[in-house]
Formats: C-alpha cells, sequence, structure tokens
C-alpha cells in the first residue's frame, strides 16, 4: 500500500515536472518558430539560440507585484487561477505513454489512473476548464475580460459538444472509454483509427484548436481588439498560468488524446528497443503540437459568429451523421 | 492504487500547483502600492461605469442551454457506444431513434434562430 503511494507520487512528480518544463519551453519553441515564419530570429539573447528565456520568463513573473483590480471579486479572482490550471494538468492523468513494464518485479504502467472511464474523465476536466474562464473574466471587473471570457466560454461550450459526438466514433469501434484499452484495439488490429474514422479526425482537429484558444479559432483573446481578453487583469504568475493552461498543456494533452484515439497511441516499428513507443508516442504527439503552432502563425482568425455558427450548423450535424454511419457500419460488417 | 486513489492523489497536487500560481506573486513581489495602479484599464481615460459586471447578449444564454441539451445527450451515448457490439441491433435502432428525435431538437432550434449569432 505505503509502496504504491510512493510508486504513484513519483509518477505524478515526473509528469508534473516534464508538462510544466515542457509548457514552459514550448513558449520558447514559440516565439522561435513564429520568428522564423515571420522572417526574424525570435529570443536569442538569452543563453544560446535563446534557450534560457522561459526560466528568464518564470523569474520576472515570479517577482512581479501582486496587483488585483479594484472592484475585483477577490476571493474568485484567486479561484479562476486554480481552476484553470488544475483541470489543464489533471488532462494528463489518463494518457499511456507506453506499455506497461516490469522494475523490481512490480508492474508499472506509464500513466497515472487506469481508469476504464478514461475518456469520460478528460471531457469532465474540459468541462472544468469553462470555469477558470468564466471566473476569471467575471471576477476582473474589467470589460475586456468580461466580454472575452463570455466569447471564451460561448467557443467552448459549441466546440464540447461537437468533441463529445466526434469521440462516440472512436468509442464505438474500440468498445471502451480506457485510454490503454483503446490503444491496445488499434494495436490488435494493427491499424489506426484514423483510418476508419477520418471525417472524426478532423472534427476533432478543430474542436482541439477551438478549446485551446488556438487561431483560427481565438476571436476570444483576439489581441487587436480584446488585448487577450479573459486573463487580461491578472500580473505575474497569475498572468502566466492562463497561457501556460490553455495554450500549451492544453494543446499538449489534447495532442495527446488525439494519438491515443486515432493515431495507435505508442504503436510504431521497434527502433530504440524499449524506449521505441515512448519515443513514437512522443513523436506523434509533438507533431500535432507543432502542427498547432504552425496553424497559429500562418492563419487569419474567424470572426465570433463564423466561430460558433460552424461549430454548430456544419460540424455538429456532420458529428452525429458520422456517429450513426459508423454505428451503422459497425453492425453491418462487424467492425473489420 | 493505479485508479481512483491514484488521481485523487492527483487532484491534490494539481490545486496545490493551481494555488502556487495564485499565491505566489503575493509572497514574492514588491509589496509598495501605487494608489492607481489597481484603477481597471479602459481607453486611459476615467471610467464611464465602474461596475462591469453588467448585461450581457442572451445569445450566450441561449447557447449555454444548448449545450446542456446536447451535452447530456452525448453523455447518454457513451455508454451505449461501449456496449453496442453485444446488444447487436437492438442498440442500433434505438440509438437512431435516440438521435433522430435530438436531431429533431436541433432542427427545432435551428429554425428558431437560436443557433444564429444574435448581436
Amino acid at each position: 500500500m505505503l509502496v504504491d503511494v510512493v510508486v504513484t507520487l513519483v509518477k505524478i512528480g515526473v509528469l508534473l515536472g516534464l508538462v510544466l518544463g515542457v509548457g514552459a519551453y514550448l513558449t520558447w519553441l514559440e516565439r522561435k518558430l513564429a520568428g522564423h515564419i515571420q522572417a526574424r530570429l525570435g529570443p536569442n539573447v538569452v543563453g544560446p539560440f535563446g534557450l534560457l528565456q522561459p526560466i528568464a520568463d518564470g523569474i520576472k513573473l515570479l517577482t512581479k507585484e501582486s496587483i488585483i483590480p479594484r472592484g475585483a471579486d477577490v476571493p474568485v479572482y484567486y479561484l479562476a487561477v486554480v481552476l484553470a490550471l488544475a483541470p489543464a494538468v489533471l488532462l494528463f492523468a489518463v494518457i499511456p505513454f507506453g506499455p506497461g513494464f516490469e522494475l523490481f518485479g512490480r508492474e508499472i504502467k506509464p500513466l497515472i489512473a487506469d481508469v476504464n472511464i478514461a475518456l469520460l474523465l478528460v471531457f469532465a476536466m474540459g468541462s472544468l476548464l469553462v470555469y477558470g474562464t468564466i471566473f476569471s473574466g467575471w471576477a476582473s471587473n474589467s470589460k475586456y475580460a468580461f466580454i472575452g471570457s463570455l466569447r471564451k466560454a460561448a467557443v467552448i461550450i459549441a466546440y464540447e459538444v461537437v468533441l463529445g459526438f466526434t469521440v462516440l466514433g472512436v468509442v464505438l469501434l474500440a468498445g471502451t472509454l480506457s485510454t490503454v484499452g483503446i490503444v491496445q484495439a488499434q494495436v490488435e488490429r494493427g491499424v489506426w483509427f484514423v483510418f476508419y474514422q477520418p471525417v472524426a479526425f478532423i472534427l476533432y482537429l478543430f474542436c482541439m484548436l477551438a478549446e485551446s484558444g488556438r487561431v483560427p479559432f481565438d476571436i476570444q483573446e483576439a489581441e487587436a481588439e480584446l488585448v487577450t481578453g479573459y486573463h487580461v487583469e491578472y500580473g505575474g504568475m497569475r498572468f502566466g498560468a492562463f497561457p501556460l493552461a490553455e495554450w500549451y498543456l492544453n494543446v499538449m494533452a489534447l495532442s495527446a488524446i488525439a494519438v491515443v484515439l486515432f493515431f495507435g497511441g505508442w504503436s510504431g516499428p521497434n527502433i530504440l528497443g524499449p524506449l521505441s513507443p515512448y519515443f513514437w508516442f512522443l513523436a506523434k504527439m509533438f507533431g500535432l503540437v507543432f502542427f498547432v503552432l504552425w496553424l497559429h502563425w500562418t492563419l487569419p482568425r474567424f470572426q465570433a459568429r463564423d466561430v460558433t455558427e460552424i461549430a454548430w450548423k456544419i460540424m455538429l450535424p456532420l458529428a452525429l451523421a458520422n456517429l450513426v454511419l459508423t454505428a451503422v457500419f459497425l453492425y453491418l460488417f462487424g467492425g473489420e | 492504487m493505479e485508479g481512483y486513489g491514484a488521481f485523487l492523489l492527483f487532484v491534490l497536487v494539481a490545486v496545490a500547483v493551481g494555488l502556487a500560481h495564485a499565491v505566489l506573486n503575493d509572497i514574492l513581489g514588491p509589496k509598495k502600492k501605487d494608489p492607481l495602479e489597481d484603477y481597471p484599464y479602459e481607453c486611459g481615460v476615467p471610467l464611464y461605469d465602474p461596475e462591469a459586471r453588467g448585461t450581457f447578449k442572451q445569445g450566450y444564454y441561449l447557447l449555454g442551454l444548448l449545450l446542456i441539451l446536447f451535452d447530456i445527450e452525448a453523455a447518454y451515448l457513451f455508454p451505449w457506444a461501449v456496449v453496442f457490439k453485444e446488444i447487436g441491433l437492438f442498440g442500433l435502432i434505438e440509438a437512431v431513434l435516440f438521435i433522430f428525435i435530438l436531431t429533431l431538437g436541433f432542427v427545432y432550434a435551428w429554425a428558431k434562430g437560436a443557433l444564429r449569432w444574435q448581436i
């Protein structure tokens, strides 16, 4: 029992360190990438290739003065930070980075919570993220933040619905909600679900962009009109928490879920011995993350009305049709 | 411990991480206050209306209602999707009927203009 707790704590520590560290370094990657896309150099002063930039930014953010806007709802103002960051971190609890392995005679699975309702947990946490947004906009007592939070809530709830119906197609094929089970279903068939569910994958990709506030669905934080929207009145590390959670942790977590659902998780040719499942999982995941960053610095953004109307009028009917057709095909051909 | 217990532990750790992000600036940052530093920003002029939490477009409210409708329907379909292979034709017909009724509600909302972005 005690050993189990220790093992879990070690896993949580490793995961948190990796996730927050990589999340911080994604800021460097994004700025470097944006620089090269726009024919600039990006950060290059702090350390070689600007590699120490995230550390400098972190220290700067940590030592900023704590400013709470006049008329703010103080408890909710603090709560919003927790509610923005905690669900984004918790999304990683059910992501299997590789198959289980033996260590000192114990079977260790490289995921924190191997539960059979893993996908439901993902949706629960995804929905909880709305509260962080709404609370921050409400508590700040700023019109920019309020409008931004309402827009973001409208976008998230619209795409949350589409996401639910999209994922159901994969659940039908795999017959389980467990992330490990879905990966194993793909490994056993020897084919990735993206080939069975191409429409679902494309819809998922759009939902992923919308949920994490990425271009082209980033109207809620349109810098030019809302000065980044719902977290405009936050300063210091509290300000750091929102983009970290939304732009980096969320994108990483949803990419990892996409890899689990559509790209066969850790499956791939054995090229690095025991490390090769991890290599494949991370390669696929960061491939998707890179794709999202690339889109961010390439495309213009939709208007608010387009964002919601695309979700409700185009993507939701498509997702429903995809679900019904998948069920019918699965019944007729037995899933092969 | 591999299941819900581990998840509970992770919830505690994640909330602690969130709290750390929320309060560290109160501890580490400078304490000297400026009389106007907490004044809400609005184009650099004195506030016309000091309360920002006023009325908002009712379109958001309508979209929120629709979310409740469709998200709960999706939640009902999750268990069906898991056991679909075992219940066969019965499950297929039931689910198609269910989705059909759901689509009727959707078409009604669309025809009433609830999906239109209202200015």
